[in-house]
């Protein structure tokens, strides 16, 4: 049963939830404790272990019941069995009450046709048919859980492998000779055909069933990995639409894993407020005269970040993602001031405040979207925000610096460019054709403290990593 | 000694009636937290909307065991000095005084510096030793000589910092004073966190307790509630009110009506003889349930709905 704890634990990593060493043991220690007896007590008392968020109570919750369905739902079924001896056959297939009878009544031509054909007589003395004759679903399950192990089905990756798996968990349990079998009677157009039918359907039902699940337990979070690295390295602008709402989980996860790992505050020291106890303590030293004195200290929030975003048709499609990754930004850490831009410059904090993402990038998209000019731009943004911004300020710019072929406006540019900690200018465009046609990129690079190209999650992932650890 | 060796504390069903008797209605699942929590020594972290019950879990443990409950508020800035101990500089510095007069009786007879210094050495270094230890909410659950339940409330409103201070006392139950060394806890305490998630925990915290998500209770396991805290309210009353209070969880609000404000509830109809729900009762008693303007003028609206559906039939 360890080992089952153990693989269980497996699959719920698959499904993102992340489980600890230490937290095995600790589910080990759960188990031993609570005993397998008790289904729901069991169950309450590993989500205690490992599961941390509510979240992931619901996905544990899940995935305990697909993975222990099995063994539990065969044990009641053959409890069933016993306690209701009347009916000697409950159909497989279990929905007919009287399918049950009809199968007792099909016994008999097998049995004949058993004894005209030595091939089938065979067959049926087999273990695969002996089960299916016996309606013995322990042994069944065990011999597909055999068969599985046999094929590599714990590497089923992807949906489309699952008819081939299937295929090759057949074979492995021999069902060809019953499908011979099948093809034999289909030949002599014997009565007990519909008999042999009916198992070799319920055999392939079974393992279909059984491949099914393992797949939902072992791959589905596996394929799920495998898109979101995929997406990561996607140029923005070639995302499909549906996968959107992948992205901007994406771009949350980031995030949160970013503003968790950097949102350790800054001291600073407070004058004003003696710290009589720290004084004191250190007066001792000096024979109890407080020599030196110390002051409370309060903590600084994190400095304050000021995002300015190209709206306009030629980066659209970057500026949702910048806006996305904004929006989730200004969720997690305190002091995030967006603006967009196009034709002219608007403070969006708002909007992203107010409105769910999806609302509130289509309503910046619709305020400010339009014709670029960078000049007026920068100059709504001197109006707006110059006078906030000081050497705890960093300026984010999103934009493909094409002006054109307008006034660019340089000197507001230097002046942000001296006034603020760092600006941080990210270009969806290739390195290489900055500077070409109306690209104003190279002079605009020369009022930057960073400049880089940003179009997919990745290098945006390094981009605010690098950014957040240089704000410290 | 440990804790686990209570009788109180032998299995689930038995902790279930347990905090019966006090009072504390609870369903199987907080139950299975508590005996796990005793049973493998770990602290359990319980988070819930307010007004569940949390706190009120770590009190009815306290009470059962017939243990000290040690409880300490966490808010943002909180220390060591508040949370752990402290020293008594006062008595510091009266001893460093009394020090001072004794010294020339103490290195009376010495030769030289390097005998003097030898003969200061011999003298136990008391300055900083547990006489002078002010010992605070977390070390003092420690120093318990049976145990304690150690609750740490609203562990969310801490600091980063913070939770990484508790890090070695839950996991080792011991607390390292850099002066003296390490205190070990004489009885490991049973520790309670309590979380109402305004913030995310940080993953090494919650690696190290069991988590306990307590959700608003169902109707049944809500009168229940009711029925032992308020017992004069009779049968219909209550379970009209207890519906009411689930179909008023089902709007928008800004803040749910918990257990507490149900229990507040009840006692207010019971004070105003109400037999049974009507609207213009409901509506004078309204702010008992809800605590927002805006809240309050949202159930109004949909005062005669939720009172239709609240009904049975």
């Amino acid at each position: 049963m360890q080992s089952k704890l153990v693989s269980f634990i497996q699959v719920l990593r698959s499904h993102d939830v992340r489980v600890s060493p230490a937290e095995t043991l600790d589910a080990m220690a759960v188990a031993t404790t609570l005993g397998y007896a008790n289904r729901d007590l069991l169950r309450d008392g590993l989500a205690m272990t490992l599961a941390k968020t509510p979240a992931e109570e619901a996905v544990f919750l899940t995935c305990f019941d697909r993975y222990f369905y099995q063994r539990l739902s065969d044990f009641s079924r053959a409890q069933e069995l016993a306690d209701d001896s009347s009916r000697p056959e409950t159909g497989e297939t279990g929905n007919e009450p009287g399918e049950g009878a009809a199968a007792a009544g099909d016994a008999a031509p097998l049995a004949a046709a058993a004894a005209a054909d030595a091939d089938i007589a065979a067959l049926l003395a087999s273990p695969l048919m002996q089960s299916l004759v016996d309606n013995d679903r322990n042994e069944l399950t065990v011999a597909i859980g055999r068969a599985a192990e046999q094929v590599g089905l714990r590497q089923i990756q992807l949906f489309t492998q699952k008819g081939q798996f299937t295929r090759r968990i057949l074979d492995a349990m021999g069902e060809e000779q019953l499908r011979s079998a099948v093809i034999e009677l289909e030949r002599q157009e014997s009565p007990a055909l519909a008999e042999l039918q009916r198992y070799r359907d319920i055999l392939r039902e079974e393992v279909r069933n059984y491949v099914e699940r393992e797949y939902l337990l072992h791959a589905e979070g596996r394929t799920r990995q495998f898109m979101d690295e995929v997406l990561s390295k996607t140029r923005l602008n070639n995302i499909e639409h549906m996968y959107l709402h992948k992205v901007h989980e994406l771009v949350r996860k980031m995030a949160r894993k970013l503003a968790s790992r950097y949102s350790r505050k800054r001291r600073q020291v407070k004058r004003g407020q003696l710290n009589m106890a720290k004084t004191i303590r250190k007066g001792i030293a000096n024979d109890g005269v407080m020599f030196n004195t110390y002051w409370r200290q309060v903590r600084k929030e994190k400095p304050q970040i000021l995002a300015v975003c190209d709206v306009s048709g030629s980066v659209a499609a970057y500026a949702k993602f910048l806006l996305l990754f904004l929006y989730s930004l200004q969720d997690v850490l305190p002091k995030v001031r967006s603006f967009a831009f196009s034709s002219h410059l608007g403070e969006v904090s708002s909007y992203f405040d107010d409105y769910p993402v999806e609302k509130a990038i289509e309503l910046v998209n619709w305020k400010y979207g339009g014709a670029t000019d960078y000049g007026s731009s920068l100059q709504d943004f001197a109006r707006l925000a110059l006078d906030d911004i000081n050497s705890n300020t960093t300026v984010i710019i999103l934009g493909d610096a094409r002006n054109n072929n307008g006034d660019p406006r340089l000197d507001l540019m230097q002046n942000i460019y001296q006034r603020s900690r760092q600006v941080i200018w990210l270009n969806p465009e290739s390195r290489r054709v900055w500077g070409s046609g109306d690209s104003e990129m190279l002079r605009y690079q020369s009022a930057c403290h960073f400049s880089a190209e940003c179009n997919n999650l990745k290098q945006l992932e390094r981009i605010v990593e690098q950014l957040l650890k240089s704000t410290h | 000694m440990q804790i686990d060796n209570f009788p109180q504390l032998a299995s689930v069903a038995q902790i279930e009636q347990g905090f019966e008797s006090f009072g504390y209605i609870c369903s199987t699942k907080i139950a299975t937290a508590v005996f796990l929590a005793c049973q493998l020594r770990k602290p359990i972290l319980v988070e819930g909307p307010p007004g569940v019950g949390k706190t009120e879990l770590a009190k009815t443990t306290a009470q059962l065991l017939d243990l000290p409950l040690i409880r300490l508020q966490c808010y943002e800035g909180l220390d060591e000095a508040k949370a752990l101990y402290e020293w008594k500089y006062g008595k510091q510095l009266l001893y460093t005084q009394v020090l001072k007069e004794k010294l020339g009786d103490l290195l009376k007879g010495a030769k030289g510096l390097a005998e003097s210094v030898e003969r200061l050495h011999q003298f136990g270094d008391i300055f900083y030793s547990e006489d002078f230890l002010e010992p605070r909410p977390l070390l003092k659950a420690m120093q318990q000589e049976r145990g304690a339940i150690l609750l740490i409330d609203e562990i969310d409103k801490s600091d980063y910092e913070f939770e990484s201070l508790l890090l070695e006392i839950l996991s080792d139950y011991q607390i390292s004073i850099p002066e003296i060394g390490t205190i070990k806890a004489r009885t490991s305490p049973m520790v309670f966190l309590t979380s109402n998630n305004t913030r995310d925990i940080s993953d090494a915290l919650k690696r190290r307790c069991l988590h306990l998500y307590i959700p608003f209770p169902s109707v049944e396991l809500e009168e229940r509630i009711v029925r032992s805290r308020v017992p004069d309210v009779d049968a219909q009353l209550r379970h009209q009110l207890v519906e009411f209070v689930h179909s008023l969880r089902q709007l928008d609000l800004k803040k749910s009506p918990a257990i507490s404000e149900t229990i507040d509830w009840a006692r207010s109809l019971l004070l105003l003889h109400a037999g049974q729900l009507d609207e213009e009762m409901v509506r004078s008693t309204l702010n008992v349930l809800l605590k927002f303007e805006d809240d309050i003028e949202a159930a109004d609206a949909e005062l005669r709905a939720l009172l239709q559906g609240g009904r049975p039939g």
